[in-house]
C-alpha cells in the first residue's frame, strides 16, 4: 500500500514537471498585458489579436499545406516502395535499401537539415540560381524525413498479408487490378492511414529541418514561433498554442471514448460511425487545406516579399491603451491593390510577405544560401557596401533616373535647420551616402541611428554610466547583455579601446578579442532581438543597442514598472564614440523585372506620407523610434509632438550627420579583416566562459560507475560461466549477433511506430 | 511472363530508391565534400584540424556530457514512471500514456520558451519562492537549465519505449521469478530490468541523439553561454556563413553518434541479456 | 501411500469481478502424491493451483501447508514451485542460468550450483544444452528446462499448470511417462492441472474433477472412470451414453422403455436417475437377440474399432464395436448388468448424453474457449 502511494506521488510529480510550462503558457494566454512573466489580469485580448494576426494565420496555413502535401507525397512513394521492397528477394539489396531509408530517422535532425541545405545550395550554384531555397526545397526535405515512417508503418502490413489472398481473389474471378483494389488495398489501408497521419504530424511539428531548408516567402508556424521567441513572444502565440492544445485534448478524449466502446462490443453501426467520423475529420482537414491552397494559387495575387529586421515596422499592434498603430504593410496592400487594379483594369490582390532577421550577418548568410525570393531587404550601410561589391543586390535605377522611378525620392533631400544652409553634399547625404554613392542607386534609406547603452536605472548606479566600460563592469556580472553579431560586438570593444573600427591592426584585433573574452564571464547572454524581453522584464540590466529599439524598450518597460534609461557612450574626453548607422531598402539581384516594379512600389510607399494610407513614413517613424531621413517626417510637427522630447536623443546628436558617418560608420571590411573578424567571433563564441568542473566531474563519476558496473557484470558472468562453458559439450549455438542487432533496430522502429500510432489514438 | 511481372512489381520501389539516392545519399556526400574542402573547393583537412582546437574539443566534451547527463536523468525519471504506468489498470494506462504524449504535440520551441518564463531571476519560480521567503535562485543561463530543458523535451521519448517494453513482459515471468524465490525488489532487478533493456536502449537513442545535436535549448535556456555542437553548426550555416566548418562539425557529430550507438548496441547484444 | 497431509484447502472461495471462480473448495493433498485437477476451462482448477502457489489470495477459507496457515505467505517464501503453462522461461537467460536462477538467489557457491544444475539437466535429459538460448529450444526441451528449474530448489510440492498443453501428441505421451518417473524418483508431491482426461487418468494417483468452481469428484482414476458420481463426470471422463431412467427397485432399472438388471442399489423406489453405459460395454447382436433394437445412423472407422451411432427411442447411442455394421441396418444391443452404472440426478443431468449433435467441430469450440481463458 505504501509503495503504491509513493508511486502515485511520484507519478503526479512527473506530470507536474511535464505540464508546468504548458500551464504557464495557457495562463499567460489570458493575460491582459503583453507580459509573459507577470499575470496582470484576465482577458481574451490575445485570442482576439490572434485572429487578426495575418502573419500567424498565414504561417498556420502554410504549415498545414506543407504537412498535407508532404505527407501525401510521402505516402504514395512510401506505399509503392513498401510494396516493391517486399517483392525484392535479394537480401543484401533489401537490407541496403532499408538502411538508407532509415538514415533520416537515425541521423540528428540538424545533420539532415544541413545536408539537404548543402545539396540545394550546390545545385543552386550549378544552375546559377540565387533562389534555390523555397517552398519546393522544404517540401522535398519534409517528404524525405516522412518517407521512413510511412514505409515503416506500411511494410508490416504487406508482410502480414497472406500471400494467397491475391491468388484467392484471382481464383474467384478478380482481374489483377480488382484484386489489388478489393483485396490487397483494404488489408494495407490501416498501415497507409497511420503512415499518413504520422507523416502529417511529424511535418506539422518540424522545426529544425525546415529551418535549414526554407527560403523566403514561406514561413511555417514553428519557424514563425522561432523568430518570435528570438524577440518578444506575443501572447497571441500562447493563445494559438492553447487552442491547439485544447483541440488535441478534445480529439484524444473523443477517440478514447469511442476506443472504449470498441473494446466491449463494436457493433457494425458503431464501426460505421467511427469510420464516418474518421473519414469526415480527414476530409475536413483536406478540404480546408485544399481550399487554402487553391485560394492562394488561383486568384491573381501580387506578392511582395519583404525581409526586414525584427521590430522594424509599424505593425498595427495595440499599445497598452488599446490604440492600434498603423499596419504599414496592410496599408500598402490596400494602396497597391487599388493602384494595380486600376492599371490592369481588373481586381488584383496584393500581399506583403513579411519576414524578419536578427542581424546583417543572418541576412547575408540567407542570401548566400540562395534563400532568396526576397523582393525588398533592409540591410545596414556596411552590409550594403558588401552586397554591392558581391553583386547580391541590383541597382534600383541610375542616379539620373531615380526620381522618375521612386516618386518620393526627393523627400530624402535634407531640410536645412533654421537659419542654416546646407552644402550640396550635406543636403544629399541621405540620397548619396558613403556606402552607395556611385552612378547607380542601389538603396533607399529607411532610417539611421546610433548605438548606445540601455541600462536599468533602478539597479545601475549613476557613477558607473557614461562610457563603454559599463559593459565590462563586474559589479553587474550576469546582468550584462552583448550583441550577438560579430560586427557590433567587436565594435563595442573597439570603441572602448579606441581602435579604428574599419581597419584595425592584427594586434588590435587580438586586443579586442581578449577584451571580449575577458567580458564573456560576466555576460548574461549574447542577444539580438531577445534584448527586448530581457531588458523589459528586468532580467538583464545593461545592454548596448540601437537607439530606436532602446527607446521602444524604455516605453515598454515603463508599462511594467521597470525604469530603463539610455545614453551614448563617450570616451574619457567626454566625446561620444559610438557607431552611427543607416539602414536602407535594397532589391536583391535575382528579383525579376516584374517583381522589381512591385518592390519599387513598396519602397516608394515607405517614403510616402499620404494620409489616405496612414502616412506610412510617419507611422513607421513613430512606431520604431529611429531617425527618419524623410524630410516630410522630421519636419512634421505632429510627429515631433509625439516624440515628446525624445528628439533630443533621436535627432539632435545627428545634426552633423555627414561628419558622423565619416567618423563613426562601419565600412565594409577588407576580405582579410572580414576573415579575421569571423574567426575571432567564432573564437569568442566557442571560448568557454565558465569552466564549470562539476558537470564534467559528475559525468565522469556516472560514466565510471556504469563502466564499473559493466565490468563487474562481465567478470561475474565469466566467473559463472567458467564451470560450464568449457566443460560441457556444445550442442546448440548461440543466437548469431547479426540477428540480434537486426532485432534491436527493428525494436527501435517498432517503438517509433507504436509511439506515433498511439499518438494518433 | 512471371519474371516480367515481378520486375514490374519491384519497380514500384524505384521512385523511392531514386528519391533516397537524390535526397538522402547525395546530401550526406555533400556533407563529406564540404567537410574536406575549403571555401574555394580545394581539398583540405583544415576544417577537421580546426576542430581539434581546445575550444572546440571543449564544445564536443560539453555536448557529450550534457547529452549524457540528460539521458541518464531521463532514464532515472522515466523508468519508475513507466513501471508505475504499467501497473495501472488498462484504462488508466491508456490515459496516462496519452498524458505523456500530449506535450509532444505542442511546439517544442514554445514550451522551451515557457521554461524561460519559469526559470528567470524575475521569473515565476523565483516569484513563488519569494513569497515563501526563499531568496531568488539563479537558474536560467546555467548548465542545469540546459540539461533541464533537454530532460523536459525528451523525457516522453524515454518513457514511451520503456513502457512499451514493460507492458509486453509476460506477467507469468514475474510470477515465475517470485515462485522461484525473488522478492519484489529482486523480481525487478533480475527479471524486469534485464527484459526491458531493448526499451532502455531505444529510449537512450531517442534522447541522446536529439540532446547532443540541439541548439535551440542551449540558446534559450543557456543564454548562448554554453555552446553545443548544434549551436556551432547552426551558427556556421545561419550567420557565420562558413559551410565547410559546419559540415566538418556535422561530419564529426555523425561519427560520434555512430560510434556511441555501435558501442551501445554491441554491448546490449553481447551482455545485455546477462545483466542480473 | 504416505498418509500425511501436506496441503489442505479449507472451504476456499474466490471470485473475480463478482463472478464466482471457486465455490468453497475443500481439498487435501497428501505427501508424495501425484494429484491431478481435471476439468474444463473456467472450472477453477488453475485458480486453485495459483492459490496454492500464492499468486492469488483466497477471499475466504484457509490454505494450510504442513498444518500451518499460509494465506498471507508470499509466493517466494513458500516451499512450492510451479511449472508454468507455456513454461515462462526467462528469455534473457540461457538454459544453465534459467535452471540456476533460484540457487543464485540463495547465494549458493558456484561449484554447488554447477553440480546441482548438471544433476537436474541429467534428470531431464538435457546435458550439453547449457549454453543454449532458451528461445531456440523446441517445446519439449523448454518443458524440461521448466521442470528442472522448478525442481532445483527441491520444493516439497511441485505445481504443474497444463505443462504439456502446447506439445504435440507423441511428445506429450513421452513427457507423461517422464513426469511420472521424475515424480516417483524425487518423491515430491505433484499437483497437476489439465483438461485432458486421458493425461489425468494415466498419470495420477488421485484425480480431482472440477466444474463450475466446485469439486465434482475425488478419487483414483479407476473409480472416476467406473463410478462417476454425476452426469458431468461421466461425460467428461471418456465417452458415455447417459440416459434418463427410473430405479424400479434395488438392482432393477428402467430406461428406453426396457427393464434392465444392474449392480446398483440404495435408491428410492421409482427414483429418477441417470444411467451411464460406456460405448465399449455395449455388444452388437442380431436384432432379435438384442435387449434394445435400433437403426444404424452412421458408422465411422476409428482404427481399432468402429464408432456406430444408433437411434433408439429418439436417443442416439454411441457404440464402439470391432465388427462392421452397415448404415440403415437394424441391429440389436446387448448390455451386461455390470455395464450399467446408476447415478443420482444432478445439476448436470440432461446436459449430456445424446450423440445427436456430436461432431468434431464441437471439440474445436471447446478449444477456442480454452484459449480465451489463457489470455486473461
Amino acid at each position: 500500500m505504501k509503495r503504491k502511494t509513493a508511486g502515485n506521488i511520484y507519478t503526479v510529480l512527473v506530470f507536474i514537471f511535464l505540464y508546468m510550462p504548458i500551464a504557464v503558457l495557457i495562463l499567460f494566454s489570458f493575460n491582459s498585458s503583453s507580459s509573459t512573466g507577470r499575470f496582470d489580469g484576465f482577458s481574451l485580448r490575445w485570442y482576439k489579436e490572434l485572429f487578426s494576426d495575418a502573419a500567424t494565420l498565414e504561417a498556420l496555413k502554410n504549415t498545414l499545406i506543407l504537412a498535407v502535401l508532404s505527407a501525401a507525397i510521402a505516402t504514395v512513394i512510401g506505399t509503392l516502395a513498401a510494396y516493391g521492397i517486399n517483392k525484392i528477394k535479394n537480401k543484401h539489396l533489401k537490407n541496403g535499401i532499408t538502411s538508407v531509408t532509415n538514415v533520416p530517422m537515425m541521423n540528428p535532425e540538424i545533420v539532415t537539415g544541413i545536408s539537404m541545405m548543402l545539396l540545394f545550395v550546390f545545385v543552386g550554384g550549378l544552375v546559377n540560381s540565387k533562389t534555390v531555397l523555397g517552398f519546393g526545397t522544404v517540401l522535398i526535405a519534409h517528404v524525405t524525413f516522412n518517407l521512413p515512417y510511412v514505409i515503416l508503418s506500411v511494410m508490416p502490413k504487406f508482410k502480414q498479408m497472406d500471400k494467397h489472398l491475391p491468388e484467392a481473389a484471382l481464383d474467384l474471378g478478380c482481374t489483377p487490378v480488382q484484386s489489388f483494389l478489393k483485396v490487397e488495398l483494404p488489408q494495407i489501408l490501416p498501415g497507409i492511414i497511420s503512415g499518413f497521419i504520422m507523416a502529417f504530424t511529424l511535418s506539422l511539428d518540424d522545426f529544425v529541418i525546415s529551418y535549414f531548408t526554407v527560403g523566403s516567402g514561406f514561413e511555417t508556424l514553428p519557424i514563425r514561433i522561432y523568430s518570435m521567441t528570438k524577440k518578444r513572444v506575443t501572447p497571441d502565440m500562447y493563445a494559438l498554442s492553447t487552442l491547439i492544445f485544447v483541440a488535441i485534448l478534445v480529439l484524444l478524449i473523443l477517440s478514447n471514448i469511442s476506443g472504449d466502446k470498441e473494446k466491449k462490443t463494436l457493433t457494425l453501426k458503431q464501426k460505421k460511425r467511427r469510420k464516418i467520423v474518421l473519414v469526415s475529420t480527414f476530409s475536413v482537414i483536406a478540404a480546408i487545406t485544399l481550399g487554402l491552397f487553391i485560394g492562394t494559387s488561383f486568384a491573381e495575387v501580387v506578392t511582395v516579399n519583404v525581409y526586414n529586421w525584427g521590430e522594424y515596422i509599424s505593425d498595427g499592434s495595440e499599445d497598452e491603451d488599446g490604440v492600434a498603430s498603423v499596419d504599414t504593410n496592410k496599408e500598402f496592400e490596400k494602396y497597391y491593390s487599388e493602384y494595380l487594379s486600376e492599371q490592369y483594369g481588373r481586381k488584383v490582390k496584393v500581399k506583403v510577405n513579411y519576414t524578419t532577421y536578427a542581424s546583417n550577418e543572418d541576412l547575408y548568410a540567407k542570401l548566400k544560401a540562395g534563400a532568396g525570393g526576397y523582393d525588398v531587404i533592409i540591410p545596414s550601410d556596411y552590409m550594403i557596401e558588401r552586397l554591392i561589391k558581391e553583386e547580391l543586390i541590383q541597382p534600383i535605377a541610375s542616379r539620373e533616373e531615380i526620381t522618375n522611378v521612386i516618386k518620393n525620392y526627393d523627400y530624402l533631400l535634407r531640410a536645412p535647420s533654421e537659419g542654416k544652409t546646407l552644402t550640396k553634399e550635406e543636403a544629399e547625404i541621405f540620397q548619396k551616402p558613403f556606402y552607395d554613392n556611385g552612378d547607380d542607386v542601389y538603396s533607399v534609406m529607411y532610417t539611421y541611428g546610433v548605438i548606445g547603452i540601455v541600462y536599468n536605472a533602478d539597479h545601475v548606479s549613476e557613477e558607473d554610466i557614461g562610457g563603454w566600460d559599463l559593459l565590462w563592469n563586474e559589479k553587474y556580472s550576469g546582468k550584462i547583455l552583448q550583441f550577438n553579431n560579430a560586427r557590433d560586438a567587436f565594435g563595442t570593444a573597439m570603441y572602448k579601446l579606441g581602435v579604428n573600427v574599419n581597419d584595425p591592426t592584427a594586434e588590435q584585433w587580438q586586443a579586442c578579442l581578449n577584451e571580449l573574452i575577458k567580458q564573456k564571464p560576466i555576460v548574461q547572454s549574447y542577444v539580438m532581438d531577445e534584448v527586448f524581453n530581457k531588458m523589459e522584464s528586468g532580467e538583464a540590466w545593461i545592454a548596448p543597442y540601437y537607439v530606436g529599439d532602446a527607446l521602444s524598450m524604455i516605453y515598454q518597460a515603463e508599462q511594467r514598472g521597470i525604469n530603463l534609461d539610455f545614453y551614448y557612450p563617450t570616451d574619457e574626453n567626454g566625446e561620444t564614440v559610438t557607431n552611427v548607422f543607416a539602414d536602407a531598402m535594397c532589391i536583391p539581384v535575382d528579383v525579376s523585372e516584374e517583381q522589381k516594379t512591385h518592390a519599387i512600389a513598396y519602397i516608394d510607399f515607405m517614403l510616402s506620407v499620404d494620409e489616405k494610407y496612414g502616412a506610412p513614413a510617419i507611422a513607421n517613424a513613430e512606431y520604431i523610434y529611429y531617425a527618419s531621413p524623410n524630410r516630410l517626417v522630421y519636419t512634421n510637427p505632429d510627429y515631433l509632438a509625439t516624440l515628446d522630447g525624445d528628439e533630443e536623443i533621436i535627432y539632435e546628436p545627428m545634426s552633423n550627420i555627414n561628419e558622423l558617418f565619416d567618423k563613426y560608420a562601419y565600412r565594409n571590411l577588407s576580405s582579410q579583416n572580414l576573415s579575421t573578424l569571423n574567426s575571432n567571433w567564432e573564437a569568442l563564441k566557442v571560448e568557454s566562459s565558465s569552466f564549470n568542473g562539476t558537470i564534467y566531474v559528475i559525468s565522469a563519476i556516472i560514466a565510471a560507475a556504469i563502466i564499473g558496473y559493466i565490468v563487474f557484470i562481465t567478470v561475474r558472468k565469466r566467473h559463472r560461466r567458467k564451470l560450464y562453458w568449457e566443460q560441457s559439450p556444445t550442442v546448440g549455438t548461440k543466437k548469431s549477433s547479426s540477428d540480434s542487432s537486426a532485432d534491436s533496430l527493428s525494436d527501435t522502429v517498432t517503438i517509433a511506430i507504436k509511439r506515433s500510432k498511439s499518438k494518433k489514438d | 511472363m512471371n519474371n516480367k511481372k515481378s520486375l514490374l512489381q519491384r519497380a514500384a520501389a524505384a521512385p523511392h530508391i531514386v528519391w533516397s539516392v537524390l535526397f538522402i545519399i547525395a546530401p550526406l556526400i555533400f556533407v563529406i565534400y564540404y567537410a574536406f574542402t575549403d571555401s574555394e573547393g580545394k581539398f583540405t583537412f583544415e576544417n577537421i584540424a580546426n576542430l581539434s582546437q581546445p575550444s572546440y574539443l571543449e564544445i564536443f566534451l560539453r555536448s557529450v556530457c550534457f547529452a549524457f547527463l540528460a539521458t541518464i536523468i531521463c532514464l532515472v525519471i522515466a523508468y519508475p514512471i513507466a513501471y508505475f504506468i504499467t501497473k495501472a489498470s488498462p484504462k488508466t494506462q491508456k490515459i496516462l500514456i496519452m498524458l505523456v504524449m500530449l506535450p509532444m504535440w505542442m511546439n517544442f520551441l514554445i514550451r522551451t520558451y515557457s521554461w524561460m518564463a519559469l526559470l528567470e531571476d524575475s521569473g515565476i519560480i523565483n516569484t513563488v519562492l519569494g513569497f515563501i521567503g526563499l531568496g531568488p535562485i539563479h537558474m536560467i543561463n546555467t548548465e542545469g537549465a540546459v540539461i533541464l530543458g533537454m530532460v523536459y523535451n525528451f523525457l516522453p521519448y524515454m518513457i514511451l519505449p520503456i513502457h512499451s517494453v514493460l507492458s509486453k513482459i509476460d506477467t507469468r515471468l514475474l510470477e515465475a521469478a517470485s515462485d522461484l524465490g525473488c522478492n519484489h525488489f529482486q523480481v525487478i532487478t533480475k527479471v524486469v530490468f534485464p527484459l526491458s533493456i531493448p526499451g532502455i536502449i531505444s529510449g537512450i537513442t531517442m534522447v541522446f541523439v536529439p540532446s547532443i545535436s540541439t541548439f535551440y535549448i542551449s540558446q534559450k535556456l543557456g543564454g548562448g553561454n554554453f555552446d553545443l555542437i548544434g549551436d556551432t553548426i547552426e551558427r556556421q550555416f545561419q550567420t557565420a556563413y562558413n559551410y565547410n566548418l559546419g559540415a566538418a562539425m556535422s561530419f564529426i557529430l555523425m561519427i560520434l553518434i555512430i560510434i556511441s550507438m555501435t558501442i551501445m548496441n554491441k554491448y546490449a547484444d553481447d551482455d545485455g541479456g546477462v545483466i542480473i | 501411500m504416505n498418509e500425511k497431509k501436506i496441503i489442505e484447502l479449507k472451504s476456499v472461495a474466490k471470485s473475480f469481478d463478482g463472478e464466482i471462480i471457486l465455490d468453497n473448495i475443500d481439498l487435501d493433498v497428501y505427501e508424495k502424491e501425484f494429484i491431478t485437477l481435471l476439468g474444463p476451462s473456467g472450472c477453477g482448477k488453475t485458480t486453485t493451483l495459483r492459490i496454492i502457489a500464492g499468486f492469488v489470495t483466497p477471499d475466504n477459507g484457509d490454505v494450510m501447508f504442513d498444518g500451518v496457515k499460509i494465506n498471507d505467505v508470499p509466493p517466494y517464501k513458500r516451499s512450492v514451485n510451479t511449472v508454468f503453462q507455456k513454461y515462462a522461461l526467462f528469455p534473457h537467460l540461457n538454459v544453465y542460468e534459467n535452471i540456476a536462477f533460484a540457487l543464485r538467489l540463495n547465494k549458493v557457491s558456484e561449484e554447488e550450483i554447477y553440480e546441482r544444475v548438471e544433476e537436474m539437466l541429467a534428470m531431464v535429459n538435457l546435458r550439453g544444452f547449457e549454453k543454449r538460448d532458451v528461445n531456440l529450444l523446441s517445446g519439449g526441451q523448454q518443458q524440461r528446462v521448466a521442470i528442472a528449474r522448478a525442481l532445483i530448489n527441491k520444493p516439497r510440492v511441485l505445481l504443474l499448470d497444463e505443462p504439456l498443453g502446447a506439445l504435440d501428441l507423441k511428445l506429450r505421451k513421452d513427457m507423461q511417462n517422464e513426469l511420472k518417473n521424475i515424480q516417483r524418483r524425487t518423491g515430491i508431491t505433484f499437483i497437476y492441472v489439465t483438461h485432458d482426461q486421458e493425461e489425468a487418468l494415466s498419470m495420477s494417483d488421485t484425480v480431482v474433477v472440477m466444474a463450475n468452481g466446485k469439486i465434482q469428484q475425488i478419487g483414483s482414476p479407476t473409480d472416476i472412470y467406473n463410478e462417476p458420481q454425476n452426469a458431468f463426470v461421466a461425460d467428461f471422463i471418456g465417452e458415455s451414453n447417459i440416459i434418463d431412467g427410473v430405479m424400479l427397485d434395488d438392482y432393477r432399472v428402467k430406461f428406453s422403455g426396457q427393464e434392465f438388471k444392474c449392480l446398483d442399489k440404495g435408491f428410492a423406489k421409482n427414483e429418477a436417475i441417470d444411467a451411464v453405459i460406456r460405448p465399449e460395454d455395449v455388444d452388437v447382436v442380431e436384432p432379435e437377440k438384442g435387449m434394445l433394437c435400433g437403426i444404424v445412423d452412421s458408422v465411422t472407422f476409428k482404427g481399432v474399432h468402429y464408432e456406430i451411432i444408433v437411434t433408439i427411442n429418439n436417443f442416439k447411442w454411441m457404440i464402439q464395436s470391432t465388427d462392421y455394421v452397415a448404415p440403415s441396418q437394424k441391429i440389436g444391443l446387448y448390455i451386461e448388468p455390470d455395464a450399467i452404472h446408476i447415478m443420482k440426478k444432478s445439476e448436470f443431468s440432461d446436459m449430456f448424453g445424446d450423440y445427436s449433435s456430436f461432431s468434431d467441430e464441437l471439440e474445436h469450440l471447446s478449444d477456442i474457449t480454452e484459449e480465451e481463458e489463457e489470455r486473461e
